[in-house]
């Protein structure tokens, strides 16, 4: 079945605007963005915070309530409480692998719960479901029945990462899946979410504060200030530098303070 | 103490990698055990509790006579007289039978208002955390009326509208004995329900009555046994209260309360009457009380996980 | 003069149901007034380190070292109560998250100046001054404001300037500063480091900095400890960390993706067990 839009964009976002109100203030957390991914693309969107860009993921799988303009993904709006179909079309990764798996639950019952909830295979066909996607994203099936507080950080992300594959959605919505990891294991992370694309044919929102990660992940990349999208720019210009906005400029520069000096070979050691 | 299991069953609760569900669980069920070991309060209190239990199921054969036996000659006999270890009462029945058969009275007491009262609370308390808005509003209004009253009138309340009787007894207790479990349970799931997993929960597709159940619930089912437990010394309180009035268990059935009723007569001159079931009492809530403090150490998902 | 700071053999233990876990294991530095980092992943004992030396380890830990030396005085034998006037003086700590580190229910001005009224017994104008003095070192724009708000009020990047204020007050010659900066945001990272640096410089004191991003330790550092598993692995001058010789520090550069860089899978970290057992040298 094919799921994208009219124009051939599998996300499809039109003057989205998101308002909350809290105790008489209203704060506009998204402020009018326009953007359209394509199918098979992984777009980027980079930020401090506090600029929106969680919550225009939030927004997109009905976390965060839509207060103007338009959203679709796959062709489907926002859900509102419950909606199987949109499920199965998306998927999100959280940012801190922590709080993102339930502290009660086996890493065994986490995956297999989409499986009972969408009434997909029987008993037999979930269990080799739930060994297939532990093996799938680099975990031993022997960590089948642990709890996630039995599990280290990297760990914990690979069991969010299979939980959200488990349905075989289209898109996944990526917040900040590694900026809670050590670096050594961000590597493996983001070596697994671009294996994973390449071979289910994902299609990436990935949301981060690093501009190193967001730019190795994606094909294209929207800066956010203040709820607006300022810049939108490819790894070819983001490579030349080629950027318009003092923002953008202030945050690669930032972000170069980061970013690993040459190594020299090693020789006589 | 911990190391009372033979090892190669502890190395299959302990495993690091449980091959089943069912070993995943008791090994989780194993260290709270370990955990319960370490702390002895906890582990008298379940004794207590464990003794009120194994009373109740062999009061026959631990009772030395029948409980409503009466016997005129021997009445108001003194503890330890021949016979009779801890006296006998105003119509000569034999105290200690009673109060092992009042085991019998006292558990099914604390059973039937653990089946109804907690349950009923939890439901109230996750649906108004969840749904939040006017679910919230309606319920947690509705729960602020019942805790305005004072238990022991309320159930009184009830107990002479229904009539009195064992049963009516632990249906006005349970119907007061809930809204401090719902707000409890309305607590602990707001602190949940913002959380990521509940939304990944929601993003693949599980209805409410699933999230609620699978996922709200056994995160505040500790609180709640924790309440449970330092609660049903209360409970057993007020039945025994109302025995006492006269609106609980009737005679000549062997309920504390109502013992400590008919004692109050002879509370000088027999004070025995009077302080045995009393004591009973004491026991139990002590032993629920110091097994409840040594449960929140255990299942307490703050101090627990990481 | 002598060193500020002399570590030798540090080792921080824990009593655990499944046994004794060490998470420091033998360290020994020295530090003069420089800027030294100590770098490495969750679980090297970086933090905990940072805060063996000001004896901040909570029980069940346990702290031991052959020599523990701050100007010359044995750190692990001093009375609790030298020990303290130490802590508000001579020694600092500025921790991650200035949330956890900040009353909330007291002004930032009160917290700024209790210390120095009762340590220096200075009357209210004068500690206020100096308050204000110093919340104009930490570059803040509208001090007067800072002094009456309440933590809440304040932003990350605020709190954490404020934090580096109120540690700087007493004018301490060593620093602690554990991952001072990566609750903030990028662009506030590098002004709350320019500011830390500036401050270093001009007034001449020791400062360890402790974090888990290598290019910026060394980018800000004279010298770099790299720590993995307790132990530390490799030592460098910062200005040659290109020349990092440890496979694990390498490991550690190499896994970071670049602005532009390729495209292909990351570089990733074999961990051999030898590491946890050799130390540097």
């Amino acid at each position: 079945m094919d799921g994208t839009g009219k124009g051939g964009a599998m996300i499809e976002i039109a003057g989205l605007e998101v308002v909350f109100a809290s105790r008489g203030d209203r704060v506009r957390a998204v402020d009018g963005i326009e953007l359209a991914v394509a199918e098979r693309e992984a777009f980027g969107l980079v930020g401090e915070s506090g600029s929106g860009k969680s919550t225009v993921l939030r927004a997109l799988c009905g976390l965060a309530p839509v207060s103007g303009g338009r959203a679709t993904i796959a062709g489907l709006p926002p859900p509102r409480r419950r909606d199987p179909a949109f499920a199965r079309r998306v998927q999100m990764v959280f940012q801190d692998p922590f709080s993102s798996l339930h502290p009660r639950h086996t890493i065994d019952r986490t995956l297999a719960e989409p499986l009972v909830i969408h009434r997909l295979g029987d008993r037999r066909e979930r269990d080799r479901q739930v060994e297939a996607a532990l093996t799938d994203v680099g975990l031993d099936p022997g960590f089948r029945f642990r709890y996630p507080h039995q599990l280290s950080g990297g760990q914990r992300q690979r069991v969010a990462v299979a939980r959200a594959l488990m349905l075989e959605p289209q898109v996944l919505l990526l917040d900040e899946p590694t900026s809670a990891l050590d670096a050594s294991v961000q590597a493996e992370v983001l070596n697994l979410l671009s294996r994973l694309r390449r071979e289910r044919g994902l299609t990436f929102l990935m949301v981060s504060h690093d501009f190193a990660v967001i730019d190795h992940m994606c094909d294209r990349v929207a800066v956010m200030q203040g709820g607006r999208i300022v810049e939108t720019l490819d790894h070819a210009a983001l490579a030349r530098r080629q950027v318009r906005e003092d923002y953008t400029r202030r945050l690669l520069e930032a972000s170069s303070a980061h970013a690993p000096l040459a190594l020299q070979e090693e020789g006589g050691a | 103490m911990a190391n009372v299991l033979p090892s190669p069953w502890r190395a299959w609760l302990t495993s690091r990698s449980p091959r089943s569900r069912r070993q995943a669980w008791l090994g989780q069920l194993y260290l709270g055990w370990l955990a319960l070991l370490r702390n002895p309060l906890a582990l008298l209190g379940l004794a207590i509790v464990l003794a009120l239990v194994l009373a109740a199921a062999a009061a026959p054969l631990l009772a030395s006579q029948d409980p409503l036996a009466q016997s005129l000659p021997d009445r108001l006999l003194p503890p330890g007289s021949p016979g009779h270890w801890l006296g006998t009462d105003e119509f000569g029945r034999d105290l200690w039978s009673r109060v092992v058969h009042g085991a019998r009275v006292t558990l099914y007491i604390v059973l039937l208002v653990v089946v109804t009262a907690p349950v009923f609370g939890l439901a109230v308390g996750t649906a108004a955390g969840y749904f939040g808005g006017l679910v919230d509003v309606v319920l947690m209004r509705l729960t602020d009326v019942f805790l305005a009253f004072p238990r022991l009138i309320l159930a009184l309340a009830f107990v002479a509208a229904l009539g009195p009787g064992i049963e009516n007894a632990v249906l006005a207790i349970a119907l007061t004995a809930w809204p401090p479990y719902a707000r409890v349970a309305r607590a602990e799931t707001l602190t949940v329900v913002r959380s990521d997993y509940i939304a990944a929960a929601q993003l693949q597709g599980a209805g409410s009555l699933r999230i609620i159940t699978g996922h709200v619930m056994p995160l505040c089912l500790s609180s709640v046994i924790v309440r449970i437990t330092l609660d049903m010394a209360g409970i057993i309180l007020v039945a025994a209260g109302l025995g006492f009035l006269g609106l609980g268990a009737q005679p000549p059935l062997p309920e504390w309360g109502l013992m400590i009723s008919s004692g109050r007569k002879f509370l000088f001159d027999q004070w025995w009457v009077a302080t045995v079931p009393g004591l009973a009492i004491f026991v139990v809530s002590l032993g629920f009380n110091l097994l409840g403090d040594g449960l929140r150490d255990v299942l307490d998902p703050r101090s627990a996980g990481r | 003069m002598s060193a500020l700071l002399e570590v030798e053999d540090l080792r921080v233990a824990f009593d655990t149901p499944a046994g004794v876990v060490e998470a420091v294991r033998g360290l020994s530095f020295t530090l003069g007034r420089e800027r030294l980092g100590i770098v490495g992943e969750s679980g090297s004992g970086k933090t905990m380190t940072g805060r063996a030396i000001l004896r901040l380890v909570q029980p069940p830990g346990r702290v031991s070292a052959r020599r523990l030396a701050f100007d010359g005085q044995e750190l692990l034998t001093l009375p609790e109560r030298r020990l303290r006037a130490l802590r508000g003086r001579r020694l600092a700590m500025v921790m991650q998250d200035p949330k956890y580190s900040l009353n909330p229910v007291m002004s930032v001005g009160r917290q700024l100046t209790e210390g120095l009224r009762r340590r220096e017994r200075l009357s209210r104008a004068e500690a206020r001054r100096r308050a204000l003095a110093m919340l104009e070192a930490v570059q803040i724009r509208d001090p007067e404001r800072v002094y009456r708000a309440f933590p809440h009020e304040l932003s990350g990047g605020m709190g954490q300037r404020v934090m580096i204020a109120m540690m700087l007050i007493p004018e301490p010659d060593l620093l602690i500063a554990d991952e001072p900066t990566s609750a903030l945001d990028v662009t506030v990272e590098a002004e709350v480091l320019k500011i830390l640096d500036g401050l270093v410089r001009e007034r001449g004191l020791g400062l360890i900095f402790i974090s888990h991003d290598l290019p910026l330790v060394s980018r800000f550092c004279d010298r770099v400890l790299v720590m993995y598993a307790g132990r530390v692995v490799e030592e460098l001058k910062a200005a040659e960390l290109e020349r990092a010789r440890h496979p694990y520090t390498r490991g550690l550069l190499r896994c970071l993706p670049r602005v532009g860089g390729p495209r292909g899978d990351l570089a990733t970290l074999t961990r051999d067990p030898a590491w946890a057992e050799q130390g540097a040298e």
